[in-house]
């Protein structure tokens, strides 16, 4: 581990990019410049938690966790512990540090080895359960903070659903991500067990303009009006909480994620016409139906667009200028042995400073109307709030709501 | 599952270095002082003799310097980070002679670490000796124990009362299960007494107690048993005079009782240790005796090391048997095949979660 640092080091000094890492520290990455890009590290100190408005990584490794132990201290203890993990790994570096002794396992289990920081973030948030009776945080939940109500179209696998605690790891390596996981369950032993998890394969957002639009399983570009990094006027109207609410939470957010099954079977059997009037974009060009280009405003007057179609009843324009920050990824789970056919859909993760007032909204009226909804089941639910970022090495997430005076 | 990997006291001392973990283990070594400095480490060059050495690291007004580490070569052997202007912090090691690099900030220069004197030995240890003892006697205990249970289970098979052997089958199979790991030790012996069906190679005869927990669960018989109950008495008695002649290291204690937890994992959560008498907690509880007699033995020397490990053990050794309270009757359990899929998680996170921290012990309680 250590020797992979050092070759960083010298790499990143090289080939002139070195990310502000933690601690003095500066990571860089190997010497071509596609992996130089794909290698740097994101700085894990912040106002906001690294991983919402950082552009959308390659991939995914998402973590839902129940705490197993009912003493607060320990809970408090393993935010202090994973935040520090977070930082280092964040910065290609092992999950604990220590010198190597043969006698006892390793402290990082070791399989990030050599493959640089390749961007990883690691956000970590709180679900409404955590504040029931037993750690003494029922008077600091927040309001929006409660489990999402039923939806229009639910098929909820509560197995799937939910939990106290949330990891969300992504890079563009997907070994990466699923290490930055890994070893944060590994220390989490005893303490918090996995309840359930998720893994994306390829990003369906756009967040930074600096992107282009991916493409979701659908065939279809996802994500063209999402909100972006680079609008911070609109990031704080829309994604970070305010003085509305708690102070612990300030900068923060709150995170919905949906397990979207896609019925990709039935939707292979429609025809493209059916499919560009159910998104309401054409499938080649993305544009909004009516118009050329992909980045030609939706005009939801014009016609063009069904009254169903997803793009319209998703608009802000439709939804009292309700606006979410889109972060998902497509998934697959290999084979529906039940019925035969492909798992996969889009794991939707959305960050927002309301829940209840965006994600709820939209969802009532997605679920509701969307001609979508004939391709897809929402499979699983859950809502986290996400505190907001550590600013030095001593800092942890979370720690404003566990040392507030009770 | 090869276990007992053997970790000679030999093999310990000859370790280059071996880390104490952190300042716990500070104990009666030599203390070094370092400051950080814009300048790198002070003093930049450092002579020290060989033995535990702890470095006590202050960091008074340099935003350069923010670490110490002990380098060899690329290798880090030791190091203590994030120590901010005003900030300090230590950490121990097991110097052996040699020239090492100190490092404490990519922008500062480094430093050099002279050790001096003769390589360091693991010192005797009275409590390391009496767990070793203590162990040797539950192991000699058990497999007397597991040849008297074994002889009236198999005397039940040759007179073909199928009922009564089944009722003794348990009381045989807790002995061999709480020593596995030593069995394990022992080459063929393991797969003689306790092989799975599936674990048998073609044209190898399957033999032991699965094979006769077949019969007479499935077929209700003990029909052509008595060779196989022959042999497995035999197999006992080799065992018991292979354990006469063993000799322990007190990690392999420790790591006897991971490796116990990771059988429990592996083929009794699962439900095929036992997959025709559905007795797989008996097994359970079984490994998990054994193990908890390891951690009980080692815990005084655990205590001196690391007192919050050995709490932290104690306590998930309480959370394991929490976990298995609900399915106790008695001196048995319920049938394993009446546990659901959700009850086997949780008894299944339940032992990782024991089994993480012990697996810290072995290297724990040996490290100088």
């Amino acid at each position: 581990m250590a020797l992979t640092r050092r070759a960083l080091l010298g790499a990143g000094a090289a080939s002139g990019i070195a990310a502000a890492g933690i601690a003095g520290y500066e990571i860089g990455s190997s010497s071509s410049d596609e992996e130089a890009v794909a290698g740097t590290a994101v700085p894990f100190t912040g106002r906001h938690q690294a991983g919402i408005a950082t552009p959308a990584q390659d991939r995914l490794h998402f973590a839902a966790f129940d705490v197993v132990v009912d003493d607060r201290r320990s809970v408090r203890e393993l935010l202090r512990e994973w935040t520090a993990a977070a930082a280092r790994m964040t910065a290609g570096r092992p999950a604990e540090p220590s010198a190597p002794n043969a006698l006892l396992p390793p402290t990082d289990t070791g399989e990030a080895m050599g493959l640089g920081p390749s961007q990883l973030t690691v956000t970590i948030g709180l679900g409404p359960s955590l504040f029931d009776h037993r750690f003494g945080l029922a008077s600091a939940r927040p309001a929006p903070l409660q489990p999402l109500p039923p939806l229009p179209g639910d098929e909820l696998d509560p197995e799937r659903s939910g939990g106290d605690l949330c990891v969300q790891a992504c890079a563009n390596d997907p070994q990466v991500a699923f290490h930055a996981v890994r070893n944060l369950t590994r220390i989490g032993r005893g303490t918090v067990v996995m309840r359930w998890s998720q893994l994306g394969f390829g990003r369906t957002s756009t967040t930074s303009r600096s992107q282009s639009t991916p493409r979701n399983l659908m065939g279809f570009k996802d994500g063209t009006n999402n909100l972006k990094a680079e609008d911070v006027a609109a990031l704080s109207r829309h994604v970070w909480v305010g003085s509305d609410g708690p102070a612990w939470l300030r900068d923060g957010s709150y995170v919905v994620t949906r397990r979207i099954r896609m019925l990709i079977e039935a939707w292979d059997r429609a025809s493209l016409q059916d499919q560009q009037e159910t998104i309401g974009r054409t499938k080649t060009a993305g544009a909004p139906m009516g118009e050329r280009h992909e980045h030609d405003p939706v005009n939801l007057r014009s016609g063009a667009i069904p009254a169903d179609a997803h793009i319209r009843l998703a608009a802000p324009d439709t939804n009292g200028g309700v606006r979410i920050l889109r972060r998902g990824y497509s998934f697959t789970d290999g084979f529906d042995d039940e019925l035969g056919q492909l798992d996969a859909g889009l794991i939707f993760i959305a960050y927002q400073r309301d829940p209840q007032r965006q994600f709820v909204e939209l969802q009532r009226r997605l679920g509701a109307n969307d001609a979508l909804n004939e391709y897809i089941k929402h499979t699983s639910s859950a809502v986290f709030a996400v505190p907001p970022g550590v600013r030095s090495g001593t800092d942890w997430l979370g720690r404003g709501l566990f040392e507030a005076p009770t | 599952m090869r276990l007992l990997a053997l970790v000679t006291a030999a093999v310990a001392a000859a370790l280059l270095l071996a880390s104490c973990g952190g300042s716990d283990d500070a104990k009666g070594g030599k203390k070094v002082s370092i400051a950080l400095t814009n300048n790198g480490c002070a003093p930049a060059k450092l002579s020290t003799p060989a033995g535990p050495t702890t470095f006590e690291i202050t960091n008074k007004g340099s935003d350069k310097a923010t670490e110490f580490e002990v380098q060899k070569g690329s290798e880090i052997l030791g190091e203590k980070e994030n120590i901010t202007e005003g900030l300090s912090g230590s950490f121990s090691l097991n110097l052996q002679p040699g020239r090492y690099t100190t490092f404490c900030g990519l922008a500062t220069p480094k430093g050099v670490l002279v050790v001096t004197g003769k390589a360091q030995r693991a010192q005797a240890n009275p409590k390391l000796d009496a767990a070793v003892r203590g162990y040797d006697r539950y192991v000699r205990d058990q497999v007397v124990a597991l040849r008297t249970a074994t002889k009236a289970f198999t005397d039940a098979v040759r007179a073909g009362d199928v009922e009564q052997a089944k009722q003794l089958y348990a009381a045989a199979r807790v002995r061999y299960e709480r020593i596995e790991p030593v069995a394990e030790s022992f080459g063929g012996l393991d797969p003689a007494i306790d092989a799975r069906i599936n674990d048998v190679e073609k044209g190898q005869e399957w033999t032991g107690f699965h094979r006769v927990e077949q019969a007479l669960w499935t077929k209700g018989s003990t029909k052509g048993m008595t060779p196989i109950a022959d042999k497995l008495d035999e197999d006992v008695g080799l065992l018991e005079t292979k354990v006469d002649a063993a000799g322990y290291q007190p990690a392999q204690l420790a790591n006897g009782a991971v490796e116990l937890l990771n059988e429990v994992s592996k083929s009794k959560i699962t439900g095929e240790e036992e997959r025709y008498s559905h007795l797989d907690l008996v097994d359970f509880q079984a490994n998990v005796d054994g193990a908890k007699q390891a951690f009980v033995l080692l815990r005084p020397a655990l205590n001196r090391r690391n007192p919050t490990l050995a709490r932290t053990v104690a306590s998930r050794f309480d959370g394991v048997d929490a976990a298995l309270a609900p399915y106790r009757r008695g001196v048995t359990f319920v049938d394993y095949s009446t546990v659901d899929p959700a009850q086997r998680r949780k008894l299944s996170q339940a032992v990782d979660a024991l089994a993480e921290p012990l697996s810290q012990v072995g290297g724990t309680i040996v490290a100088s």
